[in-house]
C-alpha cells in the first residue's frame, strides 16, 4: 500500500506539472506535443527499467550509457555489413547482455562494489565502442530499420509502443515471477535472502544482465532515431536513468520501488525539458530547474518516510 | 507539494520575464536559433550577433542549446519542441551533420524554413532524406585549414615536424579544417605531420593529449589545433615543458584568450572566424525567407589569419 501511495504522489506531481504548463503555454497540451514528449522520453525510460531492477536490489549501474553506445555501434556495423535486421538486433542485444552479465558476475562472485565495477565498465565499453568504429559514427540505414523510430502505428510513434512493451514485460517479471521477488528480497536484506537458500549471486548477476538488455533496446531506438550509431552516444545517460528511477520513488538503499514510478519519473523529466523549451527558458536555467526537481523530489520522499 | 510550488514559481518567473513576446501570436515573427552549445565563446558571440540583428529587424529570437556540444539527440529534442511552438523560421548549427537531418525533415513537414549555420549537413544524408534548407551561412572550414597550413609553411621556411590536435572525429567542421591543412602541408616536402590525435574540442584534453605527444615526439616544433581551446591547452603543456615560444602553435577561431597569447608571443597565429557575423547573417536570412524574399544558397562569412603583425 505504501508503494502505491508513493507512486500516486509522483503521478499527482506529473499531472500538476502538466497543468502548470497548460496554463502557461498554449503549445503544451496538444496531441502532437504530448506524443512528442512521450517519444522523447522513451529512450531514458527504457534505460531506467534496468536501472530500477539494479537499484531495487541495492546496487547501481553507471555503465548503461556506454553500453548504449557499444550496443549501438555493434548494431550499426552489423546493419551496414548487410546482416539481416533480426541478426543485427540479436547481436546488439547480446552485446548489452554480455556487458551486464560481466558487471553482475564481477559484483557477485568478485564481491566488488557495484559502483566501482560499473564505473570500470563505463570506461571499458566506451573505449571499446570508440575502438570498434575508430571514433567515427556509423551512419545511413535502410527505411525498414529506421521505422523503429520514425514509424507510427495509428497515430502512436513506434518508440512509444516499444517503451510500453518493455514496461509491460518488465513489470510482469518484477511483480509476478520469483526472480522479481528476489530482486526486492536481495535489496531488502541480502544476507537473510542468502540464508534462506536463494542463489543470490546468480540472481544478482541476472539483474545486471537485465540492465544491459534494456540499454541495448534503448540503443536500437537511439540508432534508428539518429540514423547513425555514434560511439560518443549515451554520455550521462546513467544520470538521467538514476534520476528518473529516484524521482519515481525507488530507494537508493534498495528493497523498494516500482516500474510505474520510474515511468512517471522519466515522464516528469521529459515534460520538464519540453516545457522549459516551449517557454523559451534559458538553457542554463533549465539545468538548474531539472537538478532542483531531482533533489526536492528525493527530499520530499525522505521527509514523508520519516513521518511514517 | 513543495517541489511543485518551487517548479511553478520558476515557470511563473520565466513566463513573467518573457512577457507577451513569448508567443508567436503577438504579430512579431519568431525565429529559433538552436546552437550546439552555449558554453563556448564562439556560440556566445554568435548569439550576440543574432540578437542584435533580431532587435534591429523587429523579430523575436529564441535561443536554445543542448547542455553538451556532442549531444545531438538533445538538440533534436529541442528542435522538435520548437516546432511545437509555431516558430516562423529555424536557424541551426547542427551538432551532427548526418543525425539532425531527420528532425529537419520534421521542420519541413511543419513548413518551417531552415537556415543552416556554421556546420554543413552531410550532402549524401541530406540528398537521401530529401530535406529542404533555404541557405547555408558559414565560413569555408577547408579554406581555413589551408590558411593555417600556408602560414606554417611560410613561417617555418618549409621544414617542420608537426603535431595536430583534431576535433571530435566525424564532425564536418573539424574534418574540413584538417583536410585543408593536410592538403596544404603535404605540398611542402620538408613538412611532416608526426602525430595527429583528437582532443575533442576541449582545453583540458588539448593539454593532456599534447603533453603525451611531446613525450613521444620531443622534436615537434609546430602545432596545428583545429580549435583555439585545444591550442590553448597545448600552450599550457608547452609552458609546463618550459618550451614556450619554441614551438609554433596555430589555432582556429581567434578567441580573446588566443589573441592575448598571440600578442604575448606564446602563440603564433589563429584563423579568425566571425561568429557574431554568422549569427547576424543567419537571422537576416531567416527574416528574408519569412518575408518571401530570395536568399542565396550560400552566405559566405570571411576568414582571416590573425598573427602578431595583424594585431598591431
Amino acid at each position: 500500500m505504501k508503494q502505491i501511495g508513493r507512486q500516486f504522489g509522483t503521478l499527482v506531481g506529473l499531472l500538476a506539472l502538466c497543468a502548470v504548463l497548460w496554463a502557461l503555454t498554449p503549445y503544451f497540451l496538444t496531441v502532437s506535443n504530448l506524443l512528442n514528449v512521450v517519444e522523447q522520453t522513451s529512450i531514458n525510460a527504457i534505460v531506467a527499467v534496468g536501472m530500477t531492477f539494479v537499484i531495487v536490489s541495492g546496487g547501481i549501474d553507471l555503465s548503461v550509457g556506454s553500453i548504449v553506445a557499444l550496443s549501438g555501434v555493434v548494431l550499426g556495423t552489423a546493419l551496414q555489413s548487410a546482416h539481416a535486421l533480426p541478426v543485427s538486433l540479436l547481436l546488439a542485444f547480446a552485446t548489452g547482455v554480455a556487458c551486464g552479465l560481466t558487471n553482475g558476475a564481477l559484483i557477485s562472485w568478485g564481491s566488488l562494489p557495484p559502483f566501482i565495477v560499473t564505473l570500470g565498465t563505463m570506461s571499458i565499453a566506451r573505449g571499446a565502442a570508440l575502438l570498434y568504429t575508430e571514433g567515427r559514427p556509423v551512419s545511413g540505414f535502410g527505411p525498414g530499420f529506421r521505422s523503429l523510430a520514425t514509424g507510427r502505428i495509428g497515430f502512436v510513434p513506434a518508440p512509444v509502443i516499444l517503451m510500453a512493451a518493455v514496461y509491460l514485460a518488465a513489470n510482469f517479471v518484477l511483480t509476478h515471477t520469483t526472480f522479481g521477488r528476489y530482486v526486492y528480497a536481495i535489496g531488502g536484506n541480502e544476507e537473510a535472502t542468502r540464508l534462506s537458500g536463494v542463489a543470490v549471486r546468480f540472481h544478482k548477476t541476472m539483474m545486471y544482465g537485465v540492465s544491459g538488455l534494456t540499454s541495448a533496446v534503448a540503443a536500437v531506438i537511439l540508432t534508428a532515431r539518429l540514423n547513425s550509431a555514434q560511439p560518443i552516444a549515451g554520455i550521462m545517460y546513467e544520470l538521467d536513468a538514476i534520476a528518473a528511477t529516484v524521482i519515481g520513488g525507488t530507494s537508493l538503499m534498495g528493497g523498494e520501488g516500482t516500474l510505474g514510478g520510474t515511468l512517471v519519473g522519466a515522464l516528469i523529466m521529459g515534460v520538464l525539458r519540453n516545457g522549459l523549451n516551449l517557454l523559451g527558458v534559458s538553457s542554463f536555467l533549465q539545468q538548474i530547474v531539472i537538478g532542483g526537481v531531482i533533489v526536492v523530489a528525493v527530499l520530499l520522499d525522505t521527509v514523508l518516510k520519516r513521518k511514517r | 507539494m513543495k517541489p511543485l510550488c518551487a517548479v511553478m514559481s520558476v515557470f511563473a518567473i520565466a513566463a513573467c520575464n518573457r512577457g507577451p513576446a513569448s508567443t508567436a501570436t503577438g504579430g512579431r515573427p519568431t525565429v529559433a536559433l538552436v546552437l550546439k552549445t552555449l558554453n563556448h565563446p564562439f556560440f556566445v558571440d554568435m548569439r550576440r550577433g543574432a540578437q542584435e540583428a533580431a532587435d534591429r529587424l523587429g523579430v523575436t529570437l529564441q535561443v536554445q542549446a543542448a547542455e553538451r556540444e556532442i549531444d545531438v539527440e538533445k538538440q533534436m529534442q529541442i528542435v522538435e519542441n520548437m516546432i511545437q511552438t509555431g516558430i516562423q523560421a529555424l536557424a541551426i548549427t547542427p551538432s551532427g551533420s548526418r543525425e539532425v537531418v531527420s528532425v529537419l525533415v520534421k521542420a519541413n513537414k511543419a513548413k518551417i524554413p531552415i537556415v543552416v549555420v556554421d556546420t554543413r549537413l552531410d550532402p549524401d544524408t541530406a540528398a537521401a532524406s530529401g530535406v529542404r534548407t533555404e541557405t547555408f551561412v558559414g565560413s569555408d572550414n577547408y579554406e581555413g585549414g589551408k590558411l593555417a597550413g600556408e602560414y606554417l609553411v611560410k613561417a617555418t621556411g618549409g621544414t617542420a615536424r608537426i603535431g595536430v590536435l583534431e576535433g571530435i572525429p566525424g564532425h564536418e567542421t573539424g574534418d574540413s579544417r584538417l583536410r585543408g591543412f593536410r592538403d596544404t602541408v603535404k605540398l611542402a616536402p620538408g613538412m611532416s605531420i608526426v602525430a595527429s590525435q583528437p582532443a575533442n574540442w576541449e582545453r583540458d584534453q588539448g593539454f593532456n593529449v599534447f603533453q603525451n605527444m611531446l613525450q613521444a615526439h620531443p622534436d615537434i616544433d609546430a602545432v596545428f589545433a583545429c580549435s583555439d581551446l585545444m591550442a590553448l591547452g597545448a600552450l599550457e603543456a608547452i609552458a609546463a615543458a618550459g618550451r614556450t615560444g619554441a614551438i609554433r602553435v596555430v589555432g582556429f577561431d581567434a578567441l580573446d584568450d588566443a589573441k592575448k597569447a598571440i600578442a604575448a608571443g606564446a602563440m603564433a597565429a589563429s584563423v579568425a572566424q566571425f561568429p557574431a557575423e554568422m549569427g547576424r547573417a543567419a537571422v537576416e536570412s531567416a527574416v528574408r525567407v519569412i518575408h518571401g524574399e530570395p536568399v542565396p544558397r550560400d552566405v559566405k562569412v570571411p576568414l582571416e589569419l590573425v598573427t602578431r603583425n595583424t594585431l598591431k
